[in-house]
């Protein structure tokens, strides 16, 4: 009875009803939609960092996170290799790169940038570069004179491929050391920042160029379903493997640990979220209190009637109550289905921030967003809206109790 | 037997610092069956004396007993329980819910009540074909006539069979043959069923019906007459 | 002769000159291939010598800005160089010194010497339009290059030679090829640099020949990027001696820091 009442009620004031009911979708969806929106950009922050040469965990020189100078490099990694690969869980990647500063230089240009020489084939699924490159080709080892680039690079210097450059940095001896290799590929990254800050050739290559033998600077480490949550226990799986490589020079650390302002972010990230629904519920309140007391003032002669017929005070409250939870109902229910197929068909194919990427690289953000929708978001939007908009409810309600028969029987 | 017995009751308004003696030691007693007008001027307290023996309104001074209980010793919820039982209202006007059919509001009270739906709907059934208005059943308050509207205000008023109904200028709004036709039903229900009505009027219709004319004046009850 | 000179002379020099050949595929070329070679190598001792001591101004030229600086410079041999700022008195005392490849700076407000890594080496030398790279690697170009000469023109009596220089395949430099003006008594006039496309990228040219210390040069280079006329650098010699003794412990870090005060 009081669902159909609250129902019938609803719809006397169409107008009002809908405007109201099209604020509550509205702040809904955007909470919703924002939230699959910033979900979205940490997500493409922690797998851009991991795919960004970073991995689940890496091992190196305890000296080299603070200078990455190549005296600060795995010596001999083949016996180190295969007892990291024995300690980890089965389907864990395990590759080894070496990387310099470097200064690449053509005719008219010269960009500093990191030289990094890997081994292709290790690097699928793994980080970026192990990806099919944008143009041209991944060297094999048959090309020891390649040398693949990024695509803001390229631009940059107005190269193309198969052009020559010059490679300048500093080898294992102290001199400064320059080579030539041709562009054989060109490869995208989601940030361009990370297209203008890496270039890769053969790790082979590197190391002789260096003069190192087949010392190593880094072993990154992807561990089984990256997802930016590996199933095994990442800060156990770190903890094991340093306490277990033979070598004490050497530091293993996981992303977390080497990305320690996007961890942080994400632990507050659903914190953030909250606050973000309680700010959007604060405005949509307003709305929702006036709205009410509109409702209730209005039909001040009719709870006068029902209280005065012997309806209980309580039984009023529950009255505009049911009015309010049908409201929220019916708006909740609707924004979820709205932000759902906004989400899922409107931005499927991601946002795209070419417009704001450059602002957004700061932060390591992709440059096409995907949002990713969670059923947290959506309960925990929903809850607050619902809890807090019944909570809102109570002063309408309260006042309508207040009417008493005689005085408002009178108003004719 | 005394439905109702009013004692020395007073009622007085505040309007700012003057006083409004509204009622001054009223007393009287209405028993069962009894069809009484309360007459008298506007202001000259009979409204008033109507919301206080129907609990809606609270005395200063004296005391009402309604079948046996003293108002002034119930909380505000026992006054609304009592008046969902033992009380009928009709009023002047806006009897109904709007967004309910007649039907619905006729129901509503046994609804709160609490009774079974099978006995609610026989019940609705009876009284709309006893108040002539079976076929309007779910017809909203708006698509129906002033006089329709306060037939079945008098319909919700005695479904559940309450002690008394208080009726406050029933006929008001309403044109003479309107008025005399939901004062024949009235009357009819007061003789078929024995429903105590008790009017609050100036209109000299409803007092050439009644059986019993309280005349006020001036909060005081001027003349008692009964026929 | 001052580093710079000797910088600005090896630098793109040096580029230019060495040899192996791609043209020896005909006997002619292989003819002009070794002959230019020869030129070229004569040219190069032409500004080689031992060792000089020199000071000269240096010109930094831009649209909207000109700045020049007075400056000094050691040099022994074609590895070895060391300079400082003269004036204006604000960049007094800043230096560079060069040992082989590497190259360190040395900034008195700071009293600190760096060793210019990789990354700092594509930086434009004091403002101007060298960059540390040009100078440091100066020396490695002469391996890199197979020449022949494309034309000879009699001008006032002396032929000049103008010497194409091809970069090799895997040689580690950024140029297509270079063109040297050379004239006949080994005073380079001019050179060239050309990208892979073999298009213009910038051009040195040497004028105002005159004896100094018994040696004929040009006292002024000028070196401009190819279409941008407002955007050029001029070295002019006040003076030079050639083949002094100097000590190799000049070009040291210890005397960056010294000279400099």
């Amino acid at each position: 009875m009081y669902i159909i009442l609250a129902w019938r009620n609803l719809w006397r004031n169409r107008r009002r009803t809908l405007i109201i009911l099209t604020a509550v979708i509205i702040g809904i969806s955007s909470m919703i939609v924002m939230a699959a929106f910033s979900r979205g950009t940490v997500q493409g922050m922690v797998s851009n960092s991991i795919n960004n040469l970073v991995g689940h965990i890496k091992i190196e020189h305890q000296q080299h996170p603070a200078d990455p100078a190549i005296e600060h490099r795995i010596i001999t990694p083949e016996k180190l290799l295969r007892q990291i690969t024995a300690m980890l869980p089965p389907g864990s990647r395990v590759v080894q790169r070496i990387r310099a500063d470097a200064m690449l230089s053509t005719s008219r240009e010269h960009v500093g940038l990191v030289l990094v020489g890997i081994d292709p084939d290790l690097e699928q699924g793994v980080s970026f570069i192990g990806r099919p490159p944008a143009q041209g080709t991944l060297f094999g080892n048959q090309n020891q004179g390649g040398i693949i680039v990024g695509r803001s690079l390229l631009k940059k210097i107005n190269g193309k491929l198969g052009q020559k450059v010059v490679i300048t940095c500093q080898g294992a001896d102290g001199t400064n050391i320059a080579k030539a290799f041709r562009i054989q590929g060109v490869f995208a990254t989601e940030l361009e920042s990370t297209e203008r800050a890496f270039a890769f050739v053969q790790l082979h290559t590197m190391q002789q160029m260096l003069g190192v033998g087949n010392d190593i600077t880094e072993i990154a480490i992807q561990l089984p379903d990256n997802n930016g949550n590996p199933p095994v226990d990442l800060a156990a799986t770190t903890a094991f493997l340093q306490a277990n490589v033979s070598d004490k020079q050497l530091l293993a650390r996981n992303w977390r640990q080497m990305l320690p302002a996007i961890s942080s972010y994400l632990e507050m990230f659903d914190g953030f979220m909250l606050i973000w629904y309680l700010i959007v519920f604060l405005a949509m309140a307003f709305g929702l209190v006036n709205t009410m007391l509109m409702a209730v003032y209005e039909r001040m002669r009719e709870f006068g009637l029902l209280q005065a017929l012997g309806m209980r005070p309580g039984c009023i409250i529950k009255m505009v109550m049911s009015e309010l939870l049908l409201l929220l109902t019916f708006g909740c229910s609707i924004s979820s289905v709205a932000a759902f197929i906004t989400v899922h068909f409107f931005f499927s194919s991601g946002i795209d921030l070419a417009i704001f990427a450059e602002g957004a690289e700061f932060w390591g953000i992709s440059r096409i967003i995907y949002p990713l929708l969670t059923s947290w978001d959506i309960i925990a939007a929903n809850s607050v809206v619902l809890l807090l908009g019944m909570f809102t409810g109570l002063y309408p309600a309260l006042r309508a109790t207040k009417f008493s028969p005689v005085q408002t029987m009178r108003h004719v | 037997m005394a439905i109702v017995t009013v004692n020395n009751v007073s009622r007085i308004y505040h309007q700012g610092k003057t006083e409004f003696k509204a009622l001054d030691d009223v007393s009287l007693t209405i028993n069962k069956g009894e069809f009484t007008a309360l007459a008298g001027p506007s202001g000259s307290g009979k409204t008033t004396l109507l919301n206080l023996i129907g609990g809606i309104d609270t005395a200063d001074k004296g005391t009402i007993l309604l079948d046996g209980q003293d108002l002034s010793s119930l909380k505000k919820g026992e006054l609304a329980d009592l008046r969902l039982q033992d009380i009928g209202f009709v009023f002047q006007s806006f009897n109904l819910i709007p967004v309910l059919t007649a039907a619905e509001n006729v129901e509503y009270i046994l609804r709160l009540q609490k009774i079974p739906s099978s006995i609610r709907r026989q019940k609705v059934k009876a009284i709309l074909a006893d108040v002539g208005l079976a076929d309007k059943a779910d017809q909203r308050p708006s698509e129906l006539s002033g006089g329709q509207q306060q037939r079945i205000a008098v319909a919700r008023a005695v479904v559940a069979s309450p002690a008394i109904v208080l009726a406050d200028e029933p006929t008001a709004n309403l044109d003479s043959v309107t008025g005399q036709k939901l004062l024949d039903l009235m009357q009819q229900m007061n003789t078929d069923k024995q429903v105590t009505f008790v009017f609050a009027t100036h209109d000299k219709m409803v007092m050439d019906y009644a059986r019993r004319v309280i005349t006020l004046k001036d909060g005081r009850i001027a003349d008692d007459i009964r026929k | 002769m001052s580093f710079p000179l000797r910088m600005v002379l090896h630098i793109f020099l040096l580029y230019t000159f060495l040899s192996c050949t791609i043209w020896s595929t005909s006997s002619r070329a292989a003819d002009t291939s070794s002959q230019a070679l020869t030129i070229l190598e004569h040219a190069i001792d032409h500004w080689r010598g031992t060792s000089s001591i020199a000071t000269f101004s240096l010109t930094i030229h831009r649209p909207d800005f000109e700045r020049t600086m007075r400056m000094k410079g050691w040099t022994k041999g074609r590895q070895n160089g060391l300079f400082f700022v003269l004036e204006p008195p604000k960049d007094a005392g800043n230096g560079t010194l060069k040992k082989g490849r590497e190259m360190w700076t040395y900034n008195p407000k700071i009293n600190r010497v760096i060793k210019l890594p990789p990354s700092m080496m594509s930086q434009s030398w004091m403002g101007s339009d060298f960059s540390n790279n040009d100078l440091a690697k100066s020396d490695s170009v002469l391996d890199e290059y197979t020449h022949r000469i494309i034309s000879e023109e009699i001008i006032n009596g002396l032929t000049h030679y103008t010497i194409e220089a091809t970069a090799k395949e895997e040689a580690p430099v950024v140029w297509g090829k270079q063109e040297l003006l050379v004239r006949e008594d080994d005073i380079l006039l001019r050179q060239s640099f050309y990208d892979e496309d073999m298009v213009l990228v910038k051009e040195m040219i040497g004028s105002d020949i005159i004896s100094l210390d018994d040696r004929l040069f040009p006292r002024r280079w000028e070196i401009r990027r190819a279409n941008k006329a407002d955007h050029y650098t001029r070295l002019e010699y006040r003076d030079i001696v050639f083949d002094v003794d100097i000590s190799d412990t000049t070009f040291s870090l210890m005397s960056l820091k010294q000279k400099g005060r």
